[in-house]
């Protein structure tokens, strides 16, 4: 039992950071129709950035938000200098998600090339355990799931209460329809770039945080989970994307816990793969965005 | 010609879309040697018929039996075989293949793609190949679009599109043609034209069911008439007739 | 042997299993329009069929390698067996990827089981020896009572004459009839299946055989450098492959065989050749290079010329005006 608890606790843990990975990955999705597959490497971006703010005496929060403004704003301009361009002249959306795959590449190892190979760490952090019951978790691990709810909630806020999450949500849902109301929906897209690119260089800190150590690979050991978590959730749907990174989580800690800790990352895959091939539109997909999945 | 079996023969087709009941027990017959036409309002459900005739769609219920065979729930490709085929709405050519291509691509049974033929090459199917080639282009000529038979047919007008889906269908000498809106968007004088070619082709034996709006069109050429309203069939009969029937005015009226 | 004429060796026999490889790929992709972003599983499964069915068992060797089989067959059967192995995997990852999904959700789709095989392989130790791979031991290569030089020299001439046959093989598919109903189905599935053809079959059977170029492919490198583990088939080897395939050109052999020749001679061994100074910097500073070129190549040739550097050819048909 007590093993049962601990293992839901690291879940929570776990699917926090997957949340702040798969909602922007999401976000990115049902603004653009693309996926975008840099979003990994743009999460070690993330990381190595928040290494070098941390080895320099910043406290891994601010870093967190730092690395989470600096990869928004290569997101934003990679999206509107290479993919938006792509898009309209009419390019396959096969050869689109090789231009990001492609760029994953090239940002993973221009990020090798200058930090270098060898693993990293954010060094020690607090060894600070808080007990609840049989919940275990570190003082890093809490925050991380604080700020993540905060950030959840902000998004939702945005998009419910404000015009521009208003315009994103009109933009995401019909593209013609908005600029026929006078939304400027390239503006919107940039906007909403910008955001997923904050949550996904925020989620490179918290997984470096999370982790004792890591190196270039950090990013695309761990896209897997995120996309898993997107796509139960339903692509395009934030929302989905948030409770599917729970369910990611925990589930993969269950694993962890109850057989070999090497299944973590199985546990995602086969989520992946039998989402794909069984019920690619998630849980909460509309039909309206499987068509888009479907020929 | 009458006293032929039907080439086609759908009897409580059913299909239901994202909830809506869009096919709802349909049965007619369509004639052989005839061209039977589709028609009804908006929404009435005729082009989902034609897709679950087709083998687009599968029917949640009823039978279509063609050719007396009972082909319900039959994929599309097999259908093909058999000898009914469909044209697109909108105009499907393979944009990486030239015009000519698109024609001998669709000739049924080509030695040259079965596994053997891969094999032993072209002096196994290089006869009926030439064949082939000469067929295609005599269609091609006909249509007026000799000239580009060596053109991508990614690079070609809307129109050519349209005779090169029309000429490809005819390449597999189908028994019976589904045809969904063949005539739309068609200036009045191309219109004539193709149907003097579906006249033409009855003639030689081919059935048409055709889904049309122009009902000068169907009045023109079609034989018997079937009117959907609502997922269901409303009436049948020749066009001149229907045209009196109450239930017919009225459905167009209220759609 | 000289070290210039041993890296000669060396880089034709990469050339030649490259080009096995791509040709393989851009028959899959290419010309039939398959996404297939696994397709290093195939030349994976072709390696280990190889050293599989080469190997003699894992006791007779000391058993301090684990792995099923252990046939102790001769070259040629051996080869046989990768390029069965290749085909049956093609066959497989193409049953996983029938559903009628959009080009970029099946291509994400195909990069996840590439990584899940060599998560799945390098976790099951007894299967193929888990992480560490299989090593042959003692090398085995044909013609074994030749000395080292002539042994080495024969062995290319095996590849050059696999690869002739091999493109033998590929235009039988690529060209004629056959060519002409892969393309379609590739420009238009559904528009090839409503002019009868039967599009699942052809997926697989397009996969079964890309696979077996695969197969031989991974099958002949292995017998050379002797040795394969996951380290060697991460998921991004396929892009190598892509790349030579798009910058080359898409459905065009000629094409992908230029495009081959310079992804795998210019790009991957040319950064062999940047000063020296480079790699006392750091080891694999230039591998690194390396993908950072292959994947600029990518973008830039999607940006500027899709079609690649010998685009596909327009067939001429005889009787004309």
């Amino acid at each position: 039992m007590q093993l049962l608890i601990e293992a839901i606790g690291f879940g929570i843990a776990a699917g926090a950071v997957i949340a702040l990975g798969a909602v922007g990955f999401s976000v990115q999705f049902g603004m653009s129709n693309i996926l975008n597959i840099t979003y990994g490497s743009l999460m070690t971006l993330g990381a190595y950035v928040g290494l070098f703010l941390i080895d320099r005496g910043i406290s891994p929060w601010a870093a967190l938000a730092i690395a989470g403004v600096v990869v928004a704003v290569f997101s934003v301009g990679f999206h509107r200098w290479l993919l938006a361009p792509l898009v309209r002249r009419g390019t396959r959306a096969f050869a689109i998600v090789i231009v990001t795959v492609s760029a994953g590449v090239v940002l993973q190892y221009v990020i090798v090339i200058f930090a270098g190979p060898e693993a990293k760490s954010y060094g020690e952090q607090s060894a600070q355990t808080f007990h609840l019951g049989y919940l275990l978790m570190t003082a890093s691990q809490v925050t991380i799931v604080l700020i993540t709810t905060v950030l959840m909630l902000a998004l939702h806020l945005l998009l419910t209460r404000t015009t521009i999450g208003r315009a994103m949500r009109a933009t995401a849902s019909n593209r013609i329809l908005a600029q026929s109301c006078g939304i400027n929906t390239d503006r919107i897209s940039d906007i909403a770039w910008f955001l997923s690119g904050t949550l996904c260089g925020a989620a490179g800190v918290a997984l470096a945080i999370t982790t004792v150590s890591f190196d270039f690979s950090l990013g695309a050991v761990f896209l897997i989970p995120m996309i898993a978590a997107a796509v139960l959730g339903g692509i395009g749907q934030p929302y989905g994307a948030m409770l599917g990174a729970l369910v990611v989580g925990t589930a993969s800690e269950l694993a962890a816990a109850y057989s070999n800790p090497a299944y973590r990352e199985v546990v995602a895959f086969a989520i992946l793969i039998i989402m794909l091939l069984v019920r690619p539109r998630g849980l909460f997909g509309t039909a309206w965005a499987t068509r888009r999945l479907m020929t | 010609m009458s006293e032929a079996s039907p080439i086609l023969e759908v009897r409580d087709l059913a299909k239901s879309y994202g909830g809506v009941r869009a096919v709802d027990g349909v049965t007619f017959t369509a004639a052989r040697g005839a061209i039977t036409g589709l028609i009804g309002p908006n929404g009435a459900g005729k082009s989902t018929a034609l897709n679950v005739i087709g083998g687009f769609l599968s029917p949640d219920g009823g039978r279509v039996i063609f050719d007396g065979e009972d082909v319900t729930g039959w994929p599309m490709h097999r259908l093909a075989r058999r000898g009914l085929v469909r044209t697109f709405q909108l105009a499907r050519v393979f944009g990486g293949l030239t015009t000519i291509e698109n024609l001998l691509v669709a000739a049924p049974g080509h030695r040259g793609e079965s596994a053997w033929g891969i094999l032993a090459g072209k002096r196994y199917w290089g006869k009926q190949e030439e064949q082939l080639v000469l067929q295609a282009r005599e269609m091609l000529r006909s249509f007026g679009m000799e000239a580009k038979a060596d053109e991508f047919a990614r690079n070609l007008s809307g129109g050519q599109k349209r005779a090169v889906e029309t000429m490809r269908a005819l390449m597999m000498r189908p028994k019976l043609l589904l045809l969904d809106e063949p005539m739309a968007g068609l200036s009045p004088s191309l219109s004539r034209q193709l149907e003097d070619l579906f006249l033409k082709l009855t003639g030689e034996g081919m059935s048409l069911l055709l889904v049309e709006h122009g009902l000068d069109t169907v009045e023109r050429i079609c034989g018997k008439v079937v009117v959907m309203a609502q997922g269901k069939v409303l009436s049948e009969g020749r066009m001149t007739e229907l045209r009196t029937r109450k239930e017919v005015q009225d459905a167009y009226v209220i759609g | 042997m000289g070290a210039w004429e041993f890296y000669l060796v060396v880089i034709l026999v990469y050339l030649g299993t490259d080009l096995l490889a791509a040709w393989g790929l851009n028959l899959e992709f290419g010309v039939s329009g398959v996404a297939n972003l696994a397709f290093i599983v195939t030349i994976a499964a072709g390696a280990y069929a190889y050293v599989v069915f080469t190997l003699d068992t894992p006791a007779a060797g000391g058993s301090f390698q684990q792995y099923v089989g252990g046939f102790h067959q001769p070259f040629p059967i051996a080869v046989v067996a990768g390029a069965l192995a290749g085909s049956i995997v093609g066959v497989l990852i193409g049953i996983t990827g029938l559903k009628r999904l959009r080009q970029d959700y099946q291509a994400v789709a195909m990069l996840v089981v590439s990584l899940m095989a060599a998560t799945v392989v390098s976790a099951d130790t007894p299967f193929l020896n888990g992480n560490a791979g299989l090593v042959l031991l003692p090398q085995f290569t044909p013609f074994s009572d030749q000395d080292p030089e002539t042994r080495r020299w024969l062995f290319v001439g095996i590849v050059a004459a696999t690869c002739v046959i091999g493109y033998f093989v590929l235009r039988r598919f690529t060209t004629g009839p056959i060519g002409r109903t892969l393309r379609a189905m590739r420009d238009d599935e559904l528009a090839a299946s409503a002019i009868g053809k039967d599009i699942v079959a052809m997926r697989l059977a397009v996969q079964g055989v890309g696979g077996a170029f695969g197969g031989v492919s991974g099958a002949l490198l292995v017998a050379f450098i002797a040795g394969w583990s996951p380290g060697a088939w991460a998921y991004i080897e396929t892009l190598a492959l892509l790349t030579a395939v798009i910058v080359g050109g898409m459905g065009n052999d000629r094409g992908v065989t230029i495009g081959t020749f310079l992804i795998a001679i210019l790009v991957l061994q040319g950064v062999q050749f940047l000063p020296q100074s480079f790699n006392s910097l750091r080891l694999g500073l230039r591998e690194d290079m390396g993908w950072i070129l292959l994947g600029t190549l990518t973008i830039v040739f999607i940006w500027v010329r899709p079609q690649g550097i010998l685009p596909e050819r327009r067939p001429k048909y005889g009787g004309g005006p």
